[in-house]
C-alpha cells in the first residue's frame, strides 16, 4: 500500500486529504504515481504538474524521479504559507 | 538549546522571554510575534474583511524542517537560545499565530537570526493558511516578497 497525502488546495482538488493506493511495481517513481493520480482527474493532473508543487517521500523532499517502495508515504505539497 | 512547538493553544510572550533570557551569557533578546490580519495582501478595495483563518501543517515533517532551520541559524550566528512556536487550527484576526525568539550576547546576532528564522519559516516550513471572508474560504498563495526575503540569505554564510 502507498499512503498519499494532499496538502493545501491540492486536498480540495483531489477531493480528499489522504488516500491509500495498492502498491504495484509499475509505480516505479513519484512521477509515475503523479501521472496515475491525474489520469482520472484533469484538474488534479494540472495542479500536480505546476512547477511550484513539491513532493516528499516519508517526510523527505525528493525529486520526481525518486523510486517508491511498498509502505511509502507520499505527500504532495503546494507552496507553503505559514508564519 | 532550542524550543520548537506546534500547538493549537495561544502562547505567553512573557513566559517565552523569561525562558530565553535564562540561557546564560545573554545580553539581548529579540522576540517576533506574528498576528492574524483581517486583510489579504492583494485584496481588492472594498473586499470583505478576513474573519477566519485556519492553519494546516504536515505533522512530523514540519517539526523536522523547523529543527533544520534552527540548526542553520545556530551555525550562522553565535546565539544562546532559540524559540519557535507556530499555532495551527482555527484562528481569528488579531490572534497571535507565530513567535520567533532569539537570545544572544549582542543584539546584532539576535536581530539577524530572528529575521532569518522568520524568512525561512515562511518559505520552507510545511504550513498552509486558508482564510475565510463573508463565508467564502480561500487558500492563501505564497507571495513573491516572502520568496525574495528568504533568498537574501542564500549563499550568505
Amino acid at each position: 500500500m502507498l499512503r498519499i497525502l494532499f496538502f493545501g488546495r491540492l486536498g480540495d482538488i483531489a477531493g480528499c486529504e489522504s488516500r491509500d493506493l495498492p502498491y504495484d511495481g509499475a509505480i516505479a517513481t513519484v512521477a509515475v504515481l503523479r501521472d496515475r493520480l491525474g489520469a482520472g482527474n484533469e484538474a488534479l493532473a494540472r495542479a500536480l504538474a505546476e512547477p511550484q508543487v513539491m513532493v516528499a517521500v516519508n517526510q523527505q523532499l525528493v525529486d520526481w524521479d525518486c523510486s517508491l517502495q511498498q509502505g511509502d508515504e507520499i505527500a504532495f505539497l503546494p507552496p507553503v504559507t505559514g508564519g | 538549546m532550542a524550543r520548537i512547538q506546534i500547538q493549537t493553544a495561544d502562547f505567553d510572550i512573557q513566559a517565552e522571554h523569561d525562558r530565553l533570557r535564562a540561557a546564560g551569557g545573554v545580553g539581548a533578546v529579540v522576540l517576533f510575534t506574528g498576528l492574524v490580519r483581517d486583510f489579504n495582501r492583494d485584496q481588492a478595495a472594498g473586499a470583505p474583511p478576513v474573519d477566519t483563518l485556519s492553519l494546516q501543517h504536515y505533522p512530523g515533517m514540519t517539526e523536522r524542517l523547523l529543527a533544520e532551520i534552527v540548526t542553520e541559524a545556530k551555525a550562522r550566528w553565535g546565539i544562546r537560545d532559540v524559540t519557535v512556536i507556530h499555532r495551527v487550527g482555527d484562528l481569528a484576526p488579531g490572534d497571535q499565530i507565530v513567535l520567533v525568539g532569539v537570545s544572544a550576547a549582542h543584539r546584532q546576532e539576535a536581530f539577524a537570526a530572528a529575521e532569518f528564522l522568520m524568512d525561512y519559516l515562511k518559505t520552507r516550513a510545511t504550513f498552509w493558511k486558508r482564510v475565510g471572508a463573508a463565508g467564502r474560504q480561500q487558500w492563501v498563495d505564497m507571495h513573491d516578497v516572502d520568496r525574495a526575503a528568504a533568498s537574501r540569505w542564500d549563499g550568505d554564510e
